[in-house]
């Protein structure tokens, strides 16, 4: 009897995850409440001033948005172009040995954990701005990024390559037959028709950058000033969530808006990823 | 003609080096952990409980490893199950396009969740509201729910991959699917399954910052008590570094867990690489 039901419960099990992230979403909001209340939502979004121990508390989060923004981007920025090359030269350029070499290396640096990229990148990159930009402290925006763009590199490249690869061989076949270069063929054929996918791999890597925590909680330098360019110091929201959790007083509005940053993280790499399940479902339906 | 060729030359060498460039970043990172790390390890830094003070300034991080160790296991413990069931499902069962569609991007915003919302969400409801207190258990759960996705996607592409040959004589014998899947395609995707548990406890290992606000404490005398927190490696190395305790044990201490998910990863590797053929 148990056996033939096995698809059920394979079913019912398989549904309880989409529970699961569904009761992430509604506890964030259920937590984070009050705070809707006390604050409206947009200045919570916008405001600039975070000290929920004053006297009236002012709860915004405008510049930890902002200091995830420059991180991201930054990273994005720097990763792009890197992770782009990267995976054309594994898709198209590489000879069979050294694909066989990167490859592994791809997975092995995905295998690092982001606790000790964090540690690598602030006693050797701070240490490098400090000595020879004669820099105060050198934790940086920049710095987060730089790390940032090392570790999202990995998705960048193995998403992409598979979109380089996808392309039917026809299209190489007959750019060759032209009389057409490779590196042309590639850059003006094969990288148009793999738009849809080289989007969604930045889509994935920009959510993976905006919710990292551990590299920019050691490397943004957690100063609350309003960021003005790459190079300043701020402290990202994942970094302000991991900081103040475990001082904030359980129910109280400081912990409760600790919960609504949360949840605009969470909406906000929610998003990134269901903008993504939107275009791969879109390739699919354009391909059959 | 000339500028055509100049310019083709020029995006060669970038491809190439782009691509060498990864290369030596993962040398170079590997390589500095080493040439900082080696002289601090021994054995009685793997085998010592941290001393001195601040503490964890001598002694070694027995603890931190007993601990990490726990952690994983916790986390695959509560992982393994659910996400089989789903990876069954999503390769054998599903035969309602929408369902599996909606499964599917569960888990992969599951795999998108950031680690610290992960572990918000399981210090709201575990530790406050179930009253579990910063503890093993917490730490173990908020891990499991954070590698249930890459036990899923892995174990799914495993049975995916098994060759259908097998599936259709299966069937055409009039074999129930239950039976074909506990005899046939379990067996024949076990390898790719055992290395994606393993990327899952490599993963585990490695997760600061879940752990950071459900389970870790700077120092705990005892490791595997289930609702007492514990030292985790990860953690660890977190604390040495940004209390400035010790940098020389931080390179020590970062050494001995990379060298240990390295080692995690390369098995899983081989395993799914064997497993694809």
């Amino acid at each position: 009897m148990m056996q033939e039901r096995m698809g059920t419960i394979c079913l019912l099990v398989a549904g309880c995850s989409t529970l699961l992230l569904i009761s992430v979403l509604l506890f964030m909001v259920l937590e984070s409440w009050p705070v809707w209340s006390a604050v409206s939502p947009l200045a919570f979004i916008l405001g600039t001033d975070w000290n929920p121990l004053a006297e009236p508390l002012q709860l915004g989060i405008g510049t930890m948005i902002l200091s995830t923004l420059w991180t991201a981007l930054g990273a994005l920025l720097l990763a792009v172009p890197l992770g782009l090359c990267c995976a054309i030269f594994l898709a198209e350029f590489a000879p069979q040995w050294m694909a066989n070499i990167l490859r592994p290396v791809l997975n092995l640096l995905t295998g690092i954990p982001s606790v000790v990229y964090g540690f690598l990148g602030a006693t050797v990159l701070v240490k490098f701005f400090e000595i020879n930009f004669a820099m105060a402290s050198g934790e940086s925006l920049f710095c987060a990024s730089l790390v940032l763009t090392i570790m999202v590199l990995p998705y960048i490249i193995s998403t992409s390559e598979s979109a380089l690869r996808a392309i039917p061989p026809e299209y190489r076949q007959v750019s060759l037959a032209l009389g057409v270069s490779k590196p042309y063929l590639t850059l003006r054929v094969l990288l148009p028709l793999a738009k849809r996918g080289l989007l969604g791999a930045i889509i994935l890597s920009f959510g993976r950058a905006a919710g990292e925590t551990m590299a920019v909680l050691m490397l943004a330098g957690n100063t609350m000033v309003l960021p003005t360019s790459w190079f300043s110091k701020g402290e990202p929201l994942p970094a302000l969530i991991a900081l103040e959790l475990g001082t904030s007083e359980v129910g109280s509005l400081h912990y409760q808006g600790l919960f609504a940053a949360g949840l605009v993280l969470l909406l906000f790499v929610l998003g990134m990823n269901l903008l993504l399940a939107l275009f791969r479902r879109d390739r699919r339906s354009g391909v059959s | 003609m000339l500028l055509r060729r100049l310019l083709d030359t020029l995006w060669l060498i970038a491809f190439w080096s782009a691509g060498l460039l990864l290369l030596l970043v993962l040398i170079s990172i590997l390589g500095y952990l080493v040439y900082r790390g080696h002289s601090v390890i021994n054995l009685e830094f793997l085998l010592a409980s941290p001393k001195g003070l601040p503490l964890g300034a001598e002694g070694g991080i027995l603890p931190a490893i007993k601990g990490t160790l726990c952690l994983v296991l916790l986390a695959v413990a509560a992982a393994i199950l659910p996400a089989l069931a789903t990876a069954v499902y999503l390769a054998e069962y599903a035969r309602q396009e929408g369902i599996r569609q909606v499964i599917n991007t569960t888990v992969q915003c599951m795999a998108g969740l950031p680690s610290i919302v992960t572990g918000l969400f399981c210090y709201a409801l575990f530790v406050v509201r179930l009253g579990f207190g910063i503890s093993l258990l917490a730490g173990g759960l908020a891990l499991g729910m954070m590698v249930f996705p890459v036990i899923v996607v892995t174990a799914r592409d495993a049975l995916l991959a098994v060759n259908n040959h097998y599936r259709m004589v299966g069937l055409s014998l009039g074999v129930s699917r239950w039976y074909l899947l506990i005899r046939i395609l379990l067996p024949q995707a076990a390898a790719g399954i055992l290395g994606g548990i393993l990327l899952a406890m490599g993963y585990a290992a490695g997760a600061t910052a879940p752990i950071m606000v459900t389970a870790a404490a700077i120092a705990t005398p005892s490791a595997g008590n289930l609702w007492e927190p514990v030292m985790a490696l990860p953690y660890h190395l977190y604390i040495l570094f940004s209390q400035q305790v010790s940098l020389d044990k931080a390179y020590g201490t970062a050494l001995v867990l990379v060298s240990l998910l390295l080692i995690l990863n390369i098995i899983a590797m081989w395993l799914r690489h064997r497993n694809g053929r």
